[in-house]
C-alpha cells in the first residue's frame, strides 16, 4: 500500500518544521553560553561583541577583588554544607522511604518531596520572616540549613529511584555469605548507592553554591554568597569581569558534567 | 581448614540497628530529616501565614507586637497595582511555559528519533547549562540583547536596522529570558517519558499505515502528556516566581510578583504585604498547578491501573 | 554389645540427616503459606522443592537461609535448632534466582566476599578462591565484573560463591530460570554432577517438573503450603500419592467410577482391586493406554488429533464424554492412526492405574 504523495509532502513539512524548532531550541541552548564565553576574553574594558584582541586578564581580575573571592568562598562552604547535610538526612530517609514496612511511607515520601515544590521565595521569606520572630539573624548556617530543606527533595529521589531498582537479593546474599547488617551496608548496599548519592551530590552542592531564591533572604549580612554578589556586580558594571565569573562557572558546570556522566553516566542523570 | 565459625555470638547492637534500617524497619532513621523539615520549613510556613493576618512592627530585624488582622490582606487585594503585578506574572509564567513546551518538544522528539551520539549531545546541551547560574545565564542575554549587544550589532552590520532596537528592559526581553533559562526544565522530563518509549510502537504505527506526523500526534503525542504535565508545572512554578530574570532583564521598574516581594523584604520592610503577597504566589501558583495536574490527569487516564 | 551396636547404628542415622524441617509454618498476615511442613533430608542427598506459583516453595526456601522465621515449628541443621541463628551465620549457602551477584565486585571478589566476612586469612582467600573458580570451570575469569559474563557463567559464580564457604545445606531458588531453554538441560545435569561430586546435600526449589524429575533424589511437591508427597521421582511419577500429584506430574487421564466388593471396574472391562470406597477417580498414565483396530470390546472412540513428537506419537482420542490422551512410541512398520480414525481403547496394565476417592 502506498501512501498519497500529498501526504508524504505534508508528512516533510511536518518533520522539516519540527527538526528545524529542536535545532533552533539547541542553539538557544548554547549560544548564550558561548557568547560569554568569548567576551570574557575581550581586551575592552566595555561589553561589546565582536570582541577585539584575546586576554586573561578578565580571569585574573576576578581573582584580585576580594569581595568576589570571599563570595566564592561563602558560596563554597554553603555548597559543601548543603551536600553533606543531604548525604546524611538524605540516605537514611530515602531507605526508610523505599523499604519501610510500615504504613505512611508514601506520606513520608511526599512530605520530604514537598519543599522543593515551595517555590523559593516562597521558603526564603518564611525562613527569614520566622528566624526573625526568634531572634535569629541570617547567617552563612541559616542559608546552608534553608538550602538543605529546599533541595533534599533531589537527593531523596535520586536515591529512592536507585534503592527501588537494586535488587533486594543483593543484600540477602551478603546476609547468607556471612556479612552482618552493617557490613552489609558498608560492603554492598553503600557501594551501589555511591552513584546516585554522588548524582545528588553534585545536583545539592550546585544548588547550595548557586542558588539566589533562598539564598538571598537568608545570607548573612556580610557574608554574601556568589550569586547575591554577581547580581549586584550585573546591575553595577559593565565590564567583561562578570563575564569572566561566567566563564569560571561554565568550567566548573563542565567539570561536574563530566563528573556526574563518568559516575552514573548520563541517561542516569535523568531520573 | 578454615571453617564457617561457630554461630551464634550474639549480634552487636550497631548490627540489630542496621538490620532495623535495612530491612525498613521503623521511622526512625527518617526522624533527623523530618525535623529539620519541619523546623525549617512547616514552622516558618505557619508562621508566613500568621504574619500575613496581622499587624506587627519590625525593629533590629526582630517582630514585635503582633496582632491578628485581615487589613493588609485586603489592602493587597483591593489595590490595583498588585492585581495587575500579579497579572503581568500569571501571563508570563504562562507564555512562558507555552513557549517552552513549544520549542522543548521539539527537542524531545529529536531525541527519540536520534541515535546514540545525537542523544547524548541533546542531553549534555540540556543539562550543562542547569549546572550554571540563572544570573550568568541571564547576563548572557544582557549581552545578547544590549544596546550595543551582538543582536543590534548583527542586524546594524547586515543593514536591517539603521539605529540599534531596544529589547533590554522590555517584556520581550524578560521573555526571552525566561524561555532560554527554563528550557531545560521542560525537556528533562519530555526526555525521560519519551526515553522509556517501546520503539515498536512507532514501528507498529507506521505499519498500521501512519505517517511520520500521524504517529506523532496520535501515538507520540498522547503518550509524552506524563512528561508534558511534569515539564508545564516545573516551568511555570519557576518562572510564576523568580525575580532574577525580571530584575536584569527588565530593569528596575519591570515588576512582577517576586520582584516586589523582593523588594517589600530588602528594602521598603513591608514584612506585613510581602507576607500577604507570598501567601497569594504560592496559592495562584498551586492553583494553575492543580489546573496542569488535572488536565494532564485527563490525558493520561491510560496510565492508571484496570479499573474495580 | 548389641546395646552399642544399637547406639552406634542411632548416631550413624543421626549424623547422616543434615537438614530436619520439623512441622513448619508461616503466615503473612491471615494469609498461611506454610501449614505443618516436614522433610529430612540426608547427607549428600538433592531434594526439590516443586509446586506451582504460591505453592509456598520459596518461603520454605526463605526459611531454611533464615531470610523469614517461621512461627511454629524447627529447622534443624545437624541437630541444631538454626530459628534463633541470625542468617549471617546459618551454614546454608543460597544460589539466587537472579543469582544477586554483586555488581560492583569482579567474579574474584565475588566469590572471595563471604570468606572476607568470615574473616579468614587472605592467603587463605585466595588459595580457596581459585580452588572454588577451578570447580566451576571458572579459571581466568577471576577480573571479569558480572555484567561481562554469560548467563551461564553467572550462575557458575553464584554457585562457586556459596561453595567456596563450605556450607552444610546448598538452597537453589530457581536457578536455571534466567537461562535460556537450551542451556538448561545441560546445565542441570552438569550442576548436579558437580554436587554429587563434592557430596554436598541441596535443595533446589523449582515450578518445572522436568528439572526437577532431572536433578533429584527426592522430590517433595508442594501445594497451598502443604507438601503433598516427599519421594523419589520414579515414585512420584508412577505412583502419585494425591490427585494433585497425579496431575501435577506428566499427563494423566482420570476416570469418575464407583467401587462395588473392593474392585473399580474400567471402561475396557477390566478390573482393579482397591482399598478406597465409593465414588472415586481412576488415573491412567497416556503410556498405559492403547489404540487398537476398533473390534467389539466396550472402549470406543475416535481419534480427534495426533501429533509427533519425535520418537513419540501423542493422541487425543474422544471416548463418549471424555477426551483421552494416549501415547505410543513410534515404530517404523505400523501406521499411526489418522484423525478421524475410530478405535478401541484398553489399559496395558491395570496394576499401573491409581485409584483416588472423588474430591
Amino acid at each position: 500500500m502506498r501512501l498519497p504523495d500529498r501526504l508524504a509532502i505534508g508528512d516533510l513539512l511536518g518533520t522539516a518544521t519540527i527538526v528545524a524548532l529542536g535545532l533552533f531550541a539547541l542553539f538557544l541552548l548554547v549560544a548564550p553560553s558561548v557568547i560569554v564565553l568569548i567576551i570574557s576574553f575581550d581586551t575592552r574594558a566595555f561589553v561589546s561583541f565582536p570582541p577585539q584582541g584575546f586576554t586573561f586578564d578578565w580571569y585574573l581580575r576576578v581573582f584580585e577583588q576580594r569581595v568576589l573571592v570571599e563570595a566564592m568562598l561563602n558560596s563554597l562552604q554553603v555548597g559543601i554544607t548543603v551536600t553533606l547535610l543531604c548525604i546524611i538526612l538524605g540516605v537514611p530517609t530515602a531507605l526508610v522511604c523505599v523499604r519501610g514496612q510500615f504504613r505512611g511511607t508514601t506520606a513520608l515520601s511526599i512530605f520530604v518531596l514537598i519543599p522543593h515544590m515551595v517555590p523559593g521565595i516562597v521558603l526564603g521569606v518564611a525562613v527569614l520572616f520566622a528566624a526573625a520572630a526568634i531572634g535569629v539573624s541570617p547567617s552563612i548556617g541559616l542559608q546552608s540549613i534553608s538550602i538543605t530543606v529546599f533541595v533534599l527533595a533531589v537527593m531523596v529521589r535520586t536515591l529512592m529511584s536507585r534503592l527501588q531498582r537494586m535488587d533486594p537479593a543483593l543484600e540477602e546474599a551478603a546476609a547468607n555469605l556471612g556479612a552482618s547488617p552493617f557490613q552489609t551496608l558498608r560492603t554492598v548496599t553503600f557501594p551501589l548507592l555511591m552513584p546516585a548519592i554522588l548524582a545528588g551530590a553534585v545536583f545539592t552542592f550546585i544548588e547550595g553554591f548557586d542558588n539566589i531564591s533562598v539564598a538571598i533572604f537568608t545570607h548573612g549580612f556580610r557574608d554574601r554568597p556568589l550569586p547575591v554578589e554577581l547580581l549586584a556586580l550585573v546591575q553595577t558594571t559593565n565590564t567583561p569581569l562578570v563575564a569572566a565569573v561566567s566563564g569560571v562557572q561554565i568550567v566548573l558546570a563542565i567539570v561536574a558534567l563530566i563528573l556526574v556522566a563518568s559516575s552514573i553516566g548520563l541517561d542516569g542523570v535523568n531520573d | 581448614m578454615v571453617a564457617i565459625p561457630a554461630p551464634p555470638d550474639r549480634q552487636k547492637p550497631v548490627d540489630w540497628l542496621m538490620d532495623k534500617l535495612l530491612s525498613g524497619q521503623g521511622v526512625w532513621p527518617a526522624v533527623p530529616a523530618i525535623l529539620i523539615l519541619v523546623i525549617v520549613a512547616v514552622i516558618p510556613f505557619v508562621m508566613l501565614l500568621s504574619l500575613g493576618f496581622s499587624d506587627f512592627s519590625v525593629s533590629r530585624g526582630q517582630i514585635i507586637d503582633q496582632t491578628f488582622s485581615m487589613r493588609h490582606l485586603g489592602n493587597v487585594l483591593t489595590d490595583p497595582l498588585y492585581w495587575t503585578t500579579f497579572q503581568r506574572s500569571m501571563s508570563l509564567a504562562l507564555s512562558t511555559t507555552a513557549i517552552c513546551l513549544l520549542l522543548g518538544y521539539p527537542v524531545a522528539y529529536l531525541f527519540l528519533i536520534g541515535g546514540r551520539w545525537t542523544r547524548r549531545a541533546i542531553l549534555i546541551v540540556t543539562i550543562a547549562p542547569l549546572l550554571t547560574s540563572g544570573i550568568v545565564r541571564t547576563y548572557a542575554w544582557l549581552v545578547i540583547l544590549g544596546g550595543r549587544g551582538v543582536l543590534n550589532n548583527a542586524l546594524l552590520g547586515m543593514g536591517l536596522i539603521d539605529q540599534p532596537l531596544r529589547i533590554v528592559n522590555t517584556h520581550w526581553a524578560v521573555l526571552i529570558g525566561m524561555v532560554q533559562i527554563h528550557l531545560p526544565v521542560m525537556i528533562l522530563p519530555l526526555i525521560a517519558v519519551m526515553s522509556r518509549h517501546d520503539r515498536s510502537l512507532e514501528e507498529a504505527s507506521a505499519n498500521l499505515g501512519a505517517s511520520r506526523m500521524g504517529t506523532l500526534r496520535h501515538v507520540i503525542l498522547p503518550l509524552s502528556a506524563p512528561g508534558i504535565g511534569t515539564g508545564a508545572a516545573l516551568v511555570f512554578t519557576l518562572s510564576y516566581t523568580t525575580f532574577v530574570v525580571p530584575q536584569l532583564l527588565g530593569g528596575g521598574n519591570y515588576l512582577n510578583a517576586a520582584t516586589m516581594i523582593y523588594e517589600q523584604v530588602v528594602y521598603s520592610l513591608e514584612w506585613s504585604k510581602a507576607s500577604v503577597m507570598s501567601l497569594l504566589l504560592m496559592a495562584s501558583c498551586l492553583v494553575v498547578l492543580v489546573g496542569i495536574a488535572l488536565v494532564t490527569n485527563h490525558f493520561t487516564r491510560w496510565t492508571r491501573g484496570r479499573q474495580g | 554389645m548389641t546395646l552399642a551396636r544399637d547406639l552406634s547404628l542411632a548416631s550413624a542415622a543421626d549424623a547422616a540427616q543434615v537438614l530436619r524441617i520439623d512441622k513448619v509454618s508461616k503466615r503473612f498476615g491471615t494469609f498461611t503459606v506454610l501449614d505443618d511442613c516436614s522433610i529430612d533430608v540426608s547427607e549428600g542427598e538433592i531434594v526439590t522443592l516443586l509446586g506451582s506459583s504460591g505453592c509456598g516453595k520459596t518461603t520454605l526456601l526463605r526459611c531454611i537461609a533464615g531470610f523469614l522465621t517461621p512461627e511454629k515449628g524447627a529447622i534443624l541443621i545437624d541437630g541444631r535448632n538454626t530459628i534463633p541463628v541470625p542468617v549471617n551465620r546459618r551454614p546454608v549457602g543460597v544460589v539466587f534466582q537472579s543469582y544477586a551477584l554483586f555488581p560492583h565486585l569482579t567474579v574474584e571478589g565475588n566469590v572471595a566476599y563471604g570468606l572476607k566476612m568470615h574473616g579468614v586469612p587472605r592467603r587463605e582467600i585466595a588459595r580457596r578462591v581459585a580452588d572454588a573458580l577451578a570447580s566451576v570451570s571458572l579459571r581466568g575469569f577471576e577480573t571479569r565484573y558480572p555484567s561481562q559474563l554469560s548467563g551461564g557463567q553467572q550462575q557458575r559464580v553464584a554457585i562457586a560463591r556459596v561453595l567456596v564457604l563450605e556450607p552444610r545445606v546448598l538452597l537453589l531458588d530457581e536457578p536455571f530460570n534466567a537461562l535460556d531453554a537450551k542451556l538448561r538441560g545441560t546445565m542441570q545435569v552438569e550442576l548436579r554432577e558437580l554436587i554429587k561430586r563434592l557430596g554436598m546435600t541441596a535443595i533446589f526449589v523449582t515450578h518445572d517438573q522436568e528439572e526437577a524429575l532431572t536433578l533429584s533424589d527426592r522430590i517433595a511437591v508442594m501445594r497451598g503450603g502443604r507438601i503433598e508427597q516427599v519421594a523419589p521421582p520414579d515414585e512420584i511419577f508412577d505412583r502419585p500419592a494425591t490427585a494433585y500429584v497425579a496431575d501435577f506430574i506428566g499427563l494423566s487421564n482420570f476416570i469418575p467410577a464407583e467401587v462395588r466388593d473392593g474392585k473399580v471396574t474400567l471402561p475396557d472391562g477390566q478390573t482393579l482391586a482397591t482399598e478406597a470406597q465409593g465414588p472415586v477417580r481412576v488415573m491412567i498414565r497416556p503410556h498405559n493406554l492403547r489404540a487398537i483396530p476398533q473390534g467389539p470390546g466396550p472402549w470406543q472412540g475416535q481419534v480427534r488429533f495426533q501429533r509427533n513428537v519425535g520418537p513419540l506419537i501423542e493422541y487425543t482420542i474422544t471416548a463418549g464424554q471424555s477426551d483421552m490422551h494416549v501415547v505410543a512410541l513410534r515404530r517404523d512398520r505400523i501406521r499411526p492412526w489418522g484423525e478421524g480414525d475410530a478405535v478401541s481403547l484398553e489399559v496395558i496394565d491395570p496394576e499401573f492405574c491409581k485409584v483416588y476417592p472423588e474430591a
